[in-house]
């Protein structure tokens, strides 16, 4: 089959009445779940599980699609309403999002992220229509020694998350690879820093830190604010409406963001959070205007936005061509296939060429379908803000414990998300960013990881890193990233003083 | 007035939630209904002395998708829709600390009667390796319901193509040869491989292990940058048939029957004196009084013969491999000790 | 010498970067690996202190915007006291009490605190919020929520 008869072949699939349901039902059911703070696509997957039990397998994986890159869409409604990253994925978009909603442009803030996504969500899809099979090649040459690089590459971004002490943002980052030290060693099964407490041995969960640190240390701000009321109820915070520089503005990113996002999302284990970081700070660096980010920039939502729903869809290459999972999402999605009976693997699009076409046109059906969906209602979830704040925090501080608890079901953990919390409020209070840290957590980790297992395998030898072409021009770009700036820095100071003198 | 409305707003998110939600719950419903229709009409349980009295609590000592999570729904809803147990099922996830917080959950009840957990063996691997005070011996095993068994596989391009052409390599250069595992070392992936080759004769203690995450092993293995994954037969299959992977041996005691994995040598065969199986069971709390443990162990047996329970194996391509209560605690036993004595060998334990 | 806020921030910081090398110091050797799992816990030891050094030498002045952000009224310390108590006692009694009686009872509670003074709204919300969050949870979802002393 060409190309074009295999996707007129996938729309015939895809556009059945009963799939065109399961579409709207699971991203329906994807972005409702994916906004309540700490149930994210994982969550919302399983719970959908029981209800494909006998379904036809194309109709199973396209609910499941649906539900997942539906919650990554509802998932930044939090992040910019309430300051609550529910997934790791949406935590770049709190940067600018949160800050556009305290401005009283909620409804604008979701109306980019909402487009954002939809672009990006389409170009995967018109990606994985394309180049799925030769793409998972690229995919397979992605060892420990590239994800070390990558991950370096990410963390070169601490510096640029800072707008103050850029020795404080720096400890931050520091602390924050502390923490994600805190577990069971994957490559040696030693304890670290658990002090022998089972609870401790798969580590702090991330929606942990990232409600405590985020959401919980906001609250302290709303408390200290609590009598002015954000925002007088005939002020028009729902609206949607985007200048015409804006859209100028961030096309460009959202372009870019898009396209390198789908591409991260490929990489088994690396996927929509680092996606989304990495566009958010590419485009602080390369912006004519670096500090507006981090205080309301529609391109800091908008590139994020667009990145991680791109790596979402992207994701999906590993998963349908290859059969293996690339993150703890797909993975889900895996067991929910042999569930409806179907094998998963690299005979799939052999085998069962119904789900792989079928799948790949339902998201662009879904991914209209969300926008549509979600534009209308923008305005009734801006809503969330008139609500007093007297009854706003308390019902913040439910929902950040119930998200926790959701997951882990554990007492521990709640009490580990009051001890973030409060430790985001010392941060704040002494000027401490908390973006440094959870980066640093969520990629630490990971990059020890990948360090140690490619020094095991070259048997100590750090040349394996520079052996490597694409290792090696990951870490030449890392390296740039860092110095490059500070250079340019120099030299426009230097001019400006030559000039003012 | 305002406040009505955005109050109105706010519910009508949630209720949004539950409308959708309750779409998704009606096959269960209907379940329900089927089991109070036909639960009188059923006389097949034998009339055992004891019979739970109220719902029976069934943990799932890790997060929801799991293997443990899949084995512990499954048991629940075949029990429940064959109306083997009339008490409702409700499966409880205690995720955390590779089963170890589940696992001191149930302890805390050792009494409870109504409280049931899936079991495989991390149940052995994790107080092996010091991270749970609570093993096997701590519960009462019921049964063993299905069994799995370890795969050896490398690429389709490695220069190995059998069990023993890797041996041989890992004789003669230890460090030549790097195996991959999904988890640490000490565990059920590191442990299989490490049981295998030293029946082999292979130097144990030099084997290069690395352990990814997230199911990263494949990747590892087809991107070429790692020589050998552990893992499980059902994760080899597809990338069998797809040609991509050579199967060096499997660890179960005989050829298996079904067409593909038919193909998959075993250790056996190939001169290597090493049987692993990756079974899965039923175990409920230590002081489960006789009666009850005999309940249990009689409506599992009863389940395993129902065409519910033969579909579902099918759907999960898990093989039957049916021990009861006695039984599966002798070879628990047995596994654990040779296991233990593996481990001090190669100083993972002291 | 310690007047400045930083310089303080910075004596803890050493403080924890000391704590957490001797921890790292502590871990158990593995015989079998390349890199052992006490390699990164001891470097960012190192650094954390080096950076805490860094920050006391450093001893930037705070600018007014900082310094605002540190002066609290004592009215709000309080209040953000009073929330981190309530929130200790909500997760001590939830898995006891259940999610329903300790949610109703926070929220009434804590809305009142921050000043939401109308009482017959501040109980419906309670009970109506508390309710629906619950029963989609435990009955659509399926995700349990403990049920605590209540029936249901």
């Amino acid at each position: 089959m060409s190309t074009l008869e295999s996707v007129l072949y996938g729309f015939e699939v895809a556009l059945t009445w009963q799939n065109v349901m399961f579409v709207f039902i699971g991203v329906l059911a994807g972005t409702i779940i994916g906004m309540l703070p700490g149930l994210g696509p994982i969550s919302a997957i399983a719970v959908m599980i029981p209800l494909s039990y006998g379904m036809p397998p194309s109709s199973a994986l396209i609910l499941m699609a649906g539900v997942y890159y539906g919650a990554i869409f509802g998932g930044s409604t939090s992040s910019v309403l309430l300051n609550a990253p529910g997934v790791a994925s949406t935590v770049a978009t709190t940067f600018d999002g949160y800050p556009l909603a305290q401005q009283g442009k909620a409804g604008k803030a979701l109306a980019i992220a909402a487009l954002s996504s939809f672009v990006g969500g389409t170009v995967a899809t018109i990606g994985l229509m394309l180049i799925a099979p030769q793409l998972s090649k690229v995919a397979l040459t992605f060892g420990p020694t590239e994800y070390f690089a990558l991950m370096l590459l990410g963390l070169t971004a601490i510096a640029s998350l800072s707008d103050g002490s850029s020795v404080k943002a720096f400890i931050s980052a520091t602390v924050g690879v502390m923490v994600a030290t805190i577990g069971v060693d994957a490559q040696t099964g030693t304890q670290r820093f658990t002090f022998g407490s089972p609870k401790l041995f798969d580590g702090i969960d991330f929606l942990v830190i990232a409600l405590g640190l985020f959401a919980l240390a906001e609250v302290t701000q709303l408390i200290i604010s609590r009598k002015e009321s954000l925002f007088k109820s005939g002020s028009n915070i729902g609206s949607l409406k985007i200048t015409k520089p804006e859209v100028k503005k961030m096309a460009g990113p959202v372009g870019r963001q898009s396209v390198l996002g789908f591409l991260i999302g490929v990489l088994p284990g690396a996927g929509a959070t680092i996606a989304s970081f990495l566009a958010y700070i590419t485009e602080k660096r390369i912006s004519k205007d670096p500090d507006s980010f981090g205080k309301g920039n529609v391109v800091g939502v908008a590139a994020p936005e667009s990145a991680n729903n791109a790596a979402a869809g992207g994701s999906f290459v590993p998963l349908l061509t290859l059969g293996i999972p690339g993150s703890g999402t797909t993975a889900i999605m895996l067991g929910a296939l042999l569930v409806v009976g179907v094998q998963p693997g690299p005979m799939l699009l052999t085998d069962h060429p119904d789900v792989f076409w079928g799948v790949i046109a339902s998201m662009y059906i879904g991914n209209v379908m969300l926008l549509i969906l979600n534009l209308p209602l923008i305005p009734y979830f801006a809503r969330i803000l008139y609500i007093p704040k007297g009854m706003l925090i308390s019902l913040i501080l439910i929902f950040c414990l119930i998200g926790v608890y959701g997951v882990s079901f554990s007492q521990f953990d709640l009490y580990l998300l009051i001890i973030f919390g409060v430790i985001g409020y010392l941060m704040r209070l002494f000027s401490f960013p908390p973006a440094p840290f959870i980066l640093a957590f969520i990629l630490g980790g990971m990059m020890e990881q990948s360090f140690r297992q490619a020094l095991t395998i070259s048997n100590g030898s750090l040349r394996i890193f520079f052996d490597r072409p694409v290792s090696l021009a990951l870490l030449i770009i890392a390296f740039a990233s860092l110095f490059v700036p500070f250079l340019i820095q120099r030299i426009t100071n230097r001019g400006k003083k030559a000039k003012t003198s | 007035m305002n406040m009505n409305k955005n109050f109105l707003t706010f519910v009508l998110i949630l209720a949004l939630t539950a409308i959708l939600a309750a779409c998704g719950d009606d096959n269960e419903n209907e379940n329900e209904n089927e089991n109070e229709n036909s639960s009188e009409a059923n006389s097949s349980v034998e009339a055992d002395a004891w019979k739970p009295s109220k719902p029976i609590e069934f943990i799932a000592p890790a997060g929801a998708g799991g293997g443990w999570d899949t084995t512990a729904r499954t048991v629940a809803k075949v029990l429940e829709e064959e109306s083997i147990v009339d008490q409702r099922m409700a499966v409880v996830n205690k995720p955390g600390g590779g089963g170890a917080i589940g696992w001191s959950y149930i302890n805390e009840k050792s009494t409870d009667e109504h409280l049931l957990f899936p079991t495989s063996p991390p149940i052995m691997f994790v107080p092996l390796n010091d991270q749970s005070d609570l093993g096997h011996k701590d519960f009462t095993p019921l049964a063993a319901l299905t069994g799995d068994y370890a795969a050896f596989i490398v690429s389709a391009d490695s220069p190995f193509d059998t069990m023993n052409d890797l041996v041989d390599a890992m004789k003669e250069d230890p460090s030549s040869v790097t195996v991959v595992g999904d988890s640490a070392p000490g565990s059920m992936d590191h442990m299989q491989f490490i049981k295998a080759v030293h029946a082999a004769g292979v130097d144990a203690k030099e084997v290069k292990f690395v352990s990814s995450q997230d199911g990263a092993g494949m990747t590892m293995l087809l991107g070429g940058q790692v020589d050998v994954y552990s893992t499980g037969v059902g994760e080899a299959v597809e990338q069998y048939r797809a040609g991509n992977i050579k199967v060096l041996g499997i660890t179960s005691e005989e050829r298996l029957t079904e067409d593909v994995v038919s193909e998959f040598p075993t250790l056996k065969e190939q001169g290597i004196d090493d049987v692993f199986i990756v079974w899965r069971g039923i175990m409920g709390p230590g002081d489960m009084s006789e009666e009850s443990a005999a309940f249990y162990e009689n409506a599992l047996k009863e389940m395993t013969e129902t065409d519910a329970w033969k579909e579902e194996l099918e759907r999960y391509g898990w093989e039957p491999n049916w021990m009861g209560s006695e039984e599966f605690s002798a070879f628990l036993d047995e596994q654990y000790d040779t296991i233990e004595e593996l481990m001090i060998e190669i100083g993972l334990r002291n | 010498m310690l007047h400045t806020a930083d310089r303080k921030v910075a004596l803890v910081l050493m403080a924890i970067s000391l704590v957490y090398l001797i921890l790292s110091y502590q871990l158990p050797e593995f015989p079998y690996t390349q890199v052992d799992a006490d390699m990164l816990p001891k470097s960012l030891g190192y650094l954390l202190l080096g950076l805490a050094v860094l920050l006391f030498i450093q001893n930037k002045p705070e600018t007014e915007e900082q310094k605002a952000q540190r002066t609290i009224k004592k009215e709000d310390l309080m209040l953000m006291l009073i929330t981190l108590v309530a929130l200790l006692l909500y997760v001590f009694f939830l898995e006891m009490l259940g999610f329903v009686i300790c949610t109703i009872i926070f929220l009434i509670f804590t809305m009142r605190m921050y000043g939401y003074l109308n009482w017959t709204r501040n109980v419906m919300v309670s009970f109506i919020f508390t309710f629906i969050l619950y029963f989609s949870f435990n009955y659509l979802l399926n995700i349990f929520l403990p049920q605590g002393i209540l029936p249901f």
